[in-house]
């Protein structure tokens, strides 16, 4: 009954990493949803092939046995048979590739104008995210850092080695533009249920377009080596469009009242 | 390679298409057309029937459009034109959402964007718009897009004067693309005369 539980609820739907996890996270974009799409494609000519081949393989070990059939063949030739091998695998590649460009080429496609731009830029070893489509200056902005919990100070039920202190609001059912950069070494903004990964690169600005279809908490960690504490966490938490506005002024009039 | 590209995001887009996300794309740019949209449809739009409310709301701003962008450069104009002809895609879901608006409110209220009217009631400060997509910069690099826009900002002050308000856009996109530390950086280089770019 463990052993059940573990190869199916362990495969539970959720936006975080879960122990012995073999599915996907939910999806909460498009992108994600492609990408599933993709995958699950690509796995039905995966199994496809799986089963084709072992069955000739299994055939060939069988019946060619050397007590069974001591005399080898000697058939070195047969225009049929390769010039099936050689069209039937190309259309199966075909098949693969067209669906895997199409996602490929639409994901770094930039549709749409976004509506909110915010900037996160990866040190060792945090992110600082910016909001500053509202600035009136060049030095005051929204600006945070976004720590992950150490394990000792972690509450009950939160999320171990994924939970941060501050976390990337985000409104939800909204284009977005994540700016990606980097102010020291190489880090990577990385959320699987938005199926967003993007290097952060210093001295380099990385843009990725992302539209949350949900409300929810996603989590992510930096996905580059980059020192000691790589895989701190990247917490977005999608609002409603409505709550994030008020969220944004509360947070700019305090700022915009000390300067 | 490029053949399955426009057919995928044409789908995707449509698919995936929030009738409020594609006006607050548009309303980026035509923010100082507005006036003008408001004295031409204020009488039209309390009149007028549900159907025929959009599409003349929405050609002016097509057409008032390509003025707009043509006093400050030439590139502008070219996405605009892009982003218009989504809008009119997009109008056709957008309107049913602001018929029901316009019937519940039936006010004289003439940027009837439902967007607005959401944002407004929570905060008023707060409007959800940014640097549109710039068709110069139409990769994952973005690095030029931030540089670029810094340098028509200063070079704009430099042609018109520190308070034209041409240059305020210019402002809003660099400060929305760049990160805080660069453009500090930047404003050191261009007190101290080091400033890299063409300014």
């Amino acid at each position: 009954m463990i052993v059940l539980e573990w190869l199916f609820l362990t495969i539970s739907p959720c936006d975080a990493a879960e122990p012995w996890q073999l599915g996907f996270q939910d999806a909460a974009t498009p992108m994600m949803q492609g990408i599933i799409d993709l995958h699950h494609d690509i796995f039905f000519f995966l199994i496809l092939i799986l089963v084709f081949v072992s069955r000739i393989l299994v055939r060939a070990l069988w019946h060619f046995h050397y007590q069974k059939n001591p005399i080898p063949q000697r058939i070195v030739h047969g225009t049929t048979i390769e010039i099936l091998w050689t069209i039937f695998p190309s259309i199966i590649l075909m098949f693969i590739a067209i669906p895997s460009f199409a996602l490929l080429y639409s994901m770094d496609e930039v549709v749409v104008d976004p509506a909110i731009t915010i900037k996160a830029i990866g040190h060792q070893w945090y992110w600082t995210y910016e909001y500053s489509d509202y600035n009136s200056s060049d030095e005051e902005s929204l600006t945070f850092d976004s720590y992950m919990i150490p394990e000792d100070d972690l509450e009950l039920g939160q999320l171990r080695l994924l939970e941060v202190d501050n976390r990337v609001v985000v409104p939800a059912k909204t284009h977005l533009r994540i700016i990606v950069t980097s102010a020291d070494v190489l880090h990577s903004w990385a959320v699987p249920s938005l199926g967003v990964k993007c290097d952060a690169v210093p001295g380099r600005l990385n843009q990725i377009s992302i539209l949350v279809q949900r409300e929810g908490v996603y989590y992510g960690q930096c996905s580059e080596i980059c020192g000691t504490n790589h895989a701190f966490s990247i917490v977005v938490e999608a609002v409603p469009r409505k709550d994030y506005g008020s969220r944004v002024s509360n947070q700019l009039i305090p700022q915009t009242g000390e300067a | 390679m490029a053949e399955p590209q426009p057919e995928k995001t044409l789908t995707l887009s449509q698919q995936y298409a929030l009738e409020k996300e594609d006006k607050v794309g548009v309303d980026t740019k035509p923010v100082e057309v507005k006036e003008v949209e408001n004295t031409v449809n204020a009488t039209s739009e309390e009149v007028v029937a549900e159907r025929d409310e959009e599409p003349p709301a929405a050609s002016p701003k097509e057409s008032t459009e390509v003025p707009a962008p043509a006093a400050e450069e030439s590139s502008d104009s070219a996405p605009s034109a892009v982003v218009g002809g989504e809008s009119s895609e997009a109008s056709a879901d957008a309107a049913e959402t602001s018929n029901e608006t316009a019937a519940e409110e039936n006010t004289e209220n003439a940027e009837n964007s439902s967007e607005q009217e959401a944002v407004e009631e929570e905060a008023p400060e707060v409007k959800l718009e940014t640097a549109p997509a710039d068709f110069r910069f139409p990769t994952t690099n973005q690095t030029r897009h931030c540089f670029t826009r810094y340098i028509e900002y200063h070079r704009c002050v430099a042609a018109k004067g520190e308070d034209a308000p041409e240059c305020d856009k210019f402002q809003k996109y660099y400060r929305s693309l760049c990160p805080g530390e660069w453009v500090e950086r930047w404003n050191e280089q261009r007190e101290n005369g080091t400033f890299p770019g063409p300014l």
